[in-house]
């Protein structure tokens, strides 16, 4: 085949779509198989047992690290749970935080220094320095023993009541919670500030012609224009901290990493596990973004954010 | 009614080591449209930004019909709601609609509802011909048509003064005339008007008065016939023959 059959192949629409639905496919296995992990968990289906798989290893024929890998998948799947929930919880609670610290580091007269001091404080100390310290230290996981009777979150707890029992577990997921939120609102608030800093400051002096205050223009004329252009740069921190949440197990969160890991230390299988996890990381982290080039497809308006058709 | 619409007294502004105003003073009738012409670096752009206070003038005073509107204790966003402004770069606000550019004003700083601000930004849009482009985005707009929504959008606000900073100087030649005669209508409709421009057909047909700055003062004002033809100045006299050759073509 030519190359330039190659190529008009590749550059065909008809091309493109086959490419996405084989990955749509291959998704929707991957989510479809969790989903399905997590509703015997919660014993929502009247089948399967929480942290077993359906079918045994040894019908299927497989043998040594293969069979340790497919044993744990239940596990993993269990542990992408947490992964999945301490990821989207924190990007979201930490972009409630970073619209604020990053308004307030362009626009602010004093809160600048606090806002600038809160930012170089975290991003200039090790991730896992400050989940020692919030787990170790200040020994939040104590704090939070007293909380775990509250809230849907307790339903849950099936999921969670894995080696350490549920009440460890679930606390540890607490100060995980607060780590990590913290941790990214300081990366997003770099992020949405360089994306304020690059609407144009003309904006603002229009909005302030027609009578707007600062407060009504920086929130209906600068942020909606701004957390357009923060989109690309806000993918790229949703997509550490997908990998970065691996650093909870370290506080005894029983993440997907921490799975992993603990069937690799019982089994020797450490190829095999890490293999798998690797593959499951992906799986997650290729959705993410996905995700966000159809939410920045969809949110992007002519002149602004486009990524389709710019010339 | 004996007060003039806009008084300005002995405005003074400095950017550092640069004075860029020294000592402005000129009143506007109701109705009056004032040409503020000059050289580069006159002081033109910061004086006019100085009567809405997008730049806050180091001393003096401005009165709006009548009211103090600089200084301590005045309010700068109820001055700005006053006057309307347009600018060289159109700044129409990038994420919203022609529409929706003039709803925002109507609906945070009037209180307007929904339908009701629609309404009105139709008519201004009409108004500018441009009801049909109510749904477009700045980016999909010709700069003369950014423009005339520009202008639609300080309109709606209901101002009693409007202020133009160059409004065409950012357009291509042939779409100069979709906005001056815009604004020719809105002199014909008594609006009170302080432009910088360099159209000096504009100026000619539309303006009741002009102002000729230099090195942040008033060097000539007067009826724009008696400063094109009988210039006190020799300043005056140079700037408007060199600015009157390359932009004094007959405005349509």
């Amino acid at each position: 085949m030519s190359y330039a059959e190659d190529l008009r192949r590749v550059r065909t629409r008809e091309g493109r779509s086959v490419g996405s639905m084989v990955l749509i496919a291959l998704g929707g296995l991957f989510w479809g198989y969790l989903l399905l992990r997590w509703l015997i968990n919660w014993e929502w289906v009247p089948f399967g047992t929480p942290g077993e798989p359906l079918v045994s290893p040894e019908t299927l024929g497989l043998t040594g690290g293969t069979a340790t890998a497919f044993q744990s998948l239940p596990q993993l799947a269990e542990g992408a749970y947490i992964t999945v929930l301490i990821t989207v919880l924190s990007i979201l609670l930490g972009l409630v935080l970073a619209v604020p610290l990053s308004v307030a580091r362009v626009y602010g007269r004093w809160t600048k220094y606090l806002s600038l001091s809160f930012t170089e404080l975290i991003r200039g100390t090790p991730l896992i320095a400050q989940l020692y310290l919030l787990y170790y230290g200040l020994n939040l996981s104590q704090f939070f023993r007293g909380l775990t009777q509250f809230g849907p979150f307790t339903v849950r707890t099936p999921v969670w009541a894995v080696d350490l029992g549920p009440l460890k577990v679930q606390t540890a997921l607490w100060v995980a919670l607060i780590g990590f939120t913290i941790n990214s609102a300081a990366y997003q608030a770099e992020y949405i500030r360089s994306a304020i800093e690059s609407v144009d400051p003309q904006q603002l002096v229009a909005a302030r012609s027609v009578g707007l205050t600062q407060r009504e223009g920086i929130l209906h004329v600068v942020l909606p224009q701004t957390l357009r252009f923060a989109i690309p740069g806000w993918t790229n921190e949703l997509v550490y901290l997908i990998k970065y949440s691996s650093l909870a197990t370290f506080i005894t969160v029983a993440e997907l990493f921490r799975r992993a890991d603990a069937v690799a230390s019982d089994t020797f299988d450490y190829t095999a596990m890490f293999t798998v996890v690797a593959l499951v990381y992906i799986g997650i982290v290729i959705t993410a973004t996905r995700l966000m080039g159809y939410v920045e497809d969809r949110v992007a308006l002519p002149g602004l954010g486009q990524t389709r058709g710019r010339s | 009614m004996s007060d003039p619409l806009l008084r300005v007294e002995d405005l003074h502004k400095s950017y550092g080591d640069e004075t860029v105003l020294r000592g402005i003073d000129f009143e506007l009738e109701r109705g009056d449209v004032e040409i503020l012409s000059g050289p580069s670096g006159s002081g033109k752009s910061t004086l006019l930004r100085c009567v809405n206070r997008l730049t806050e003038p180091d001393s003096g005073t401005i009165y709006l019909d009548g009211e103090r509107v600089s200084g301590a204790g005045t309010d700068v966003n109820e001055l700005r709601r006053q006057v309307g402004m347009v600018f060289q770069d159109f700044n129409l606000f990038l994420h919203l609609t022609a529409a929706e550019n003039i709803t925002l004003g109507l609906r945070r700083v009037k209180g307007l509802g929904k339908a009701e601000a629609r309404e009105r930004a139709m008519e201004h849009l009409d108004r500018v011909g441009l009801a049909d482009q109510a749904g477009s985005y700045p980016a999909e707009l010709s700069g003369g048509q950014k423009q005339r929504v520009g202008i639609a959008r300080a309109l709606a606000m209901d101002p009693k003064l409007m202020l133009f900073d160059e409004p065409t100087s950012a357009l291509d030649p042939e779409l100069v005339g979709e906005v001056t005669s815009v604004m020719r209508e809105l002199a014909d409709e008594g609006m009170t008007m302080l432009v910088v421009t360099h159209e000096m057909g504009f100026a000619r047909e539309a303006a009741s008065r002009m102002m000729f700055l230099d090195q942040g003062q008033i060097v000539e004002r007067g009826p724009p016939e008696q400063l094109f033809q009988h210039p006190e100045q020799a300043r005056t006299a140079e700037f408007l023959q060199r600015i009157t050759q390359l932009h004094g073509g007959e405005s349509t």
